[in-house]
């Protein structure tokens, strides 16, 4: 099986890795990482813990910038970009959220929005928008601050907060890793859900197996910040190689022992 | 995280609001003086005297700890007056070189005063509070002594007596001996302040250097000798006012100047060993010196 | 006369000396929160910075207050006016409080927030007064409160440079051996202290976060 396989877009990616690296404090985190992400993909990094996912997704909003190579977002290298106006284009959501404990779930969400300058109106209302679309209905949510909501809420509204802006570009860091499993779930279908509609370009960091087949179009796995193998999910399922075959090994042994009870 | 904006602003106001409504009182006259008897008196007698003619309330802040907290509350206006000599003026104020000259020393300070800091120095009260060199009066009397040069003649029979002070400062007893060419017979005692002029009286020595205004030298059988070569720089007792004060209170300037030279050495030895020496209060005394001198 | 009785007769005096304390006091406050919040934020930015600055405000603390006010008046333009002299003195004093509060108020902001903020595209100025601020009111004001009240203690030993305040009657009453005027400086110094507590304590329970 080729390493890559094409997407239906042939136009410019999305996103593109050239031969990055990033070493930090002497550790190299990073080495020689080249990929692409086409326009309405979802590609998921798996990997263990130290794998390079995250260095690699930070990498996209330059929270990070290579030490070696060039990672480029829209045709353009991060580091020609100005980094607020790159961040601005893109939806950033992460483990443990970091919504502002300060602000309502309406004025987290409305953030960016407000720092772009929209119209209060506008304003409002897409913040309506987002949370019927992260499924928190009623109305009754806005006026609540994070230390009032459950962990699945604060998630979903972590989501509502990155996509208010409407960017064209979503990156996850192991979002639904903090979630109870049953919630885990949910929230994993309602996004699946979710990204058919909206067509964005998502990449996610995750170590769960199951989020990975769920969730991506492309599954990256990755070991010791390189690139090992990209695959579709069913490629992934089916595979050989050791790797992924462990990966699968834990999950039919999680089946296993669920079905045993 | 909210702001409880309306508690908290609110108890923000009550601050603001405490800083801001103890605000600056017209407070009348204020009348200040130095930590030690004589001041204390001298800043009584302007006060009553400035509350007798102008009929305005004068309040007293005294015993303030000396010449520079005293300079520094003149400058911002906590009192208005206080009572200075010329020459601490001279050099711990304006830190210029002693004069030995009264009014060179007084001129000096007049305009120094006025151009550096706006205040207004009005002539002396009557009295030089400067060092003095006393004996007893049986021998000024058995030897015909006015002068330290005439004393000097007999000092190397005589034993002396000085405060530490007076012994290590370079105007103190080192100048004056090179001045008149003393010699005693011994070294010097050093007593304390308090004691000396007990020694004196009961003979232990025969010559000390006090104050030319102590309660003491009037109250005993004590001669000062005069200071022919005028070695001892003057200290003459000037009240010092702020412009400020003059330009909104010149009742105030007249009321003071009334004072001049109403005060001589003697009367204001004769006032501190009243306060000093019989324990009465200063209050009393400053109230009877004004009406003595037609002044109330 | 009593005790009551010499503070009835005397509480224009009492006043006007409590007025000019809470002018000293107030005066070093506004200076050392506008210079100690921005030197809490930068030692935040640059953390290289952290230990000298720090370390000054900590030996400027160390330093006893009678002989700092003391070195400052050989100084010209300060030992000329005894109460600029002592509002310096006593900015130095304020500001280790303000200083280290800021900071760690700042540092203690969740890393979460922090790295969301960055991420979706906050400038550094924007993370700064919408979140990290906004977030270190708390710590702060305790710094603010903790200032306030040392600055009232130690605004009473100015008086002995000539700043005028409530000191000035504690040192007269002691030069004058009269308990009365010690008590009418003393006490109402205690109050000040005690009411500056506590209204700031009134504010820090005001601006509390809502949990």
């Amino acid at each position: 099986m080729p390493a890559r396989t094409t997407h239906k877009d042939a136009s410019q990616p999305v996103i593109e890795f050239r031969n990055v690296h990033f070493s930090l404090s002497g550790r190299q985190l990073l080495n020689d990482v080249s990929l692409t992400v086409a326009q309405g993909e979802t590609l998921v990094l798996l990997g263990r813990s130290g794998a390079g996912k995250t260095t690699a997704l930070k990498m996209i909003n330059r929270l990070l910038a290579p030490t070696q190579g060039e990672v480029l977002v829209e045709g353009r290298a991060t580091t020609e970009w100005d980094p607020i106006a790159l961040r601005r284009r893109i939806g950033y959501v992460i483990q443990d959220v970091g919504l502002f404990p300060h602000y309502t779930v309406a004025q987290n969400i409305a953030l960016i929005p407000k720092l772009e300058g929209w119209p209060g109106e506008r304003v409002g209302s897409r913040v309506k928008e987002m949370l019927e679309t992260v499924g928190l209905h009623g109305g009754k949510f806005e006026q609540r601050y994070p230390s009032q909501l459950s962990g699945g809420q604060r998630q979903r509204v972590g989501v509502a907060r990155a996509l208010a802006a409407d960017p064209e570009i979503l990156l996850m860091d192991e979002p639904f890793g903090a979630l109870d499993p049953m919630t885990r779930g949910e929230i994993q279908n309602e996004f699946k859900a979710l990204e058919g509609r909206l067509k964005k370009t998502v990449v996610i960091v995750t170590h769960d197996v199951g989020e990975a087949l769920v969730l991506g179009t492309r599954i990256g796995l990755m070991e010791a910040g390189r690139i090992a193998r990209i695959y579709s999910p069913h490629d992934f399922v089916h595979a050989s190689d050791p790797m992924a075959a462990a990966y699968m090994a834990q999950l039919r042994v999680y089946d296993e022992a669920k079905r045993e009870k | 995280m909210r702001l409880r904006r309306t508690r908290g602003t609110g108890a923000l106001l009550c601050l603001v609001a405490l800083f801001a409504g103890c605000g600056e009182r017209e407070k009348g006259i204020v009348v200040g003086s130095k930590n030690f008897s004589e001041q204390a008196l001298l800043g009584e007698i302007l006060a009553q005297h400035i509350e007798a003619r102008t009929h305005q309330p004068v309040t007293r802040r005294f015993y303030l700890a000396g010449s520079y907290i005293c300079q520094q509350a003149l400058l911002a206006g906590r009192i208005d007056t206080y009572v200075e000599y010329t020459g601490t003026a001279l050099t711990a104020i304006l830190h210029d070189p002693i004069e030995k000259e009264s009014s060179a020393v007084f001129t000096r300070v007049q305009s120094e005063y006025k151009r550096r800091f706006q205040l207004e120095v009005l002539p002396s009260l009557g009295f030089n509070n400067t060092f003095a060199i006393v004996i007893r009066g049986e021998d000024a009397r058995r030897l015909n002594l006015k002068t330290i040069s005439d004393a000097a003649a007999y000092t190397p029979e005589w034993r002396a007596g000085f405060g530490y002070e007076f012994m290590e400062r370079p105007d103190g007893y080192p100048g004056l001996a090179n001045t008149y060419g003393l010699r005693f017979a011994e070294s010097p005692r050093i007593l304390d302040l308090g004691l000396l002029y007990r020694a004196l009286l009961e003979k232990q020595v025969d010559l000390v250097a006090g104050n030319s205004t102590d309660g003491l030298i009037s109250a005993r059988d004590l001669v000062i000798l005069q200071d022919d070569k005028h070695y001892f720089p003057p200290y003459d007792a000037v009240p010092v006012i702020r412009g400020e004060t003059v330009a909104r209170h010149p009742e105030v300037r007249a009321a003071i100047l009334e004072l001049g030279g109403k005060i001589s050495d003697q009367e204001m030895q004769k006032m501190n060993y009243e306060v000093d020496g019989e324990h009465r209060d200063a209050t009393e005394v400053a109230r009877e010196f004004l009406k003595a001198k037609g002044l109330d | 006369m009593s005790l009551l009785e010499f503070f009835q007769r005397h509480q224009r005096e009492i006043l006007q000396a409590t007025w000019e304390h809470v002018w000293l006091v107030g005066l070093t406050m506004i200076f050392a929160i506008a210079i100690g919040v921005p030197l809490g934020i930068l030692v935040t930015r640059k953390p290289w910075l952290s230990k000298p600055i720090l370390g000054s405000a900590n030996v400027a603390e160390t330093i006893p207050s009678l002989a700092l006010f003391g070195f400052l008046l050989p100084v010209p333009w300060l030992g000329g006016r005894a109460d600029r002299l002592a509002i310096v003195a006593l900015t130095l004093y304020a500001l280790l409080p303000i200083i280290r509060n800021t900071s760690a108020g700042i540092a203690n902001v969740d890393r979460a927030v922090r790295e969301a903020a960055r991420g979706m595209g906050m400038t550094d100025g924007q993370i700064l007064f919408q979140v990290e601020l906004p977030l270190s009111v708390p710590t702060m004001l305790a710094g603010i409160r903790i200032a306030t009240v040392l600055t009232i203690g130690i605004a009473t030993i100015a008086a002995a440079v000539g700043a005028g305040g409530l000191g000035e009657f504690i040192f007269r009453g002691l030069a004058m051996v009269n308990d009365q005027l010690i008590l009418a400086g003393a006490i109402p110094a205690a109050l000040l202290a005690l009411g500056a507590d506590f209204v700031l304590g009134l504010v820090q329970h005001g601006l509390r976060p809502v949990r």
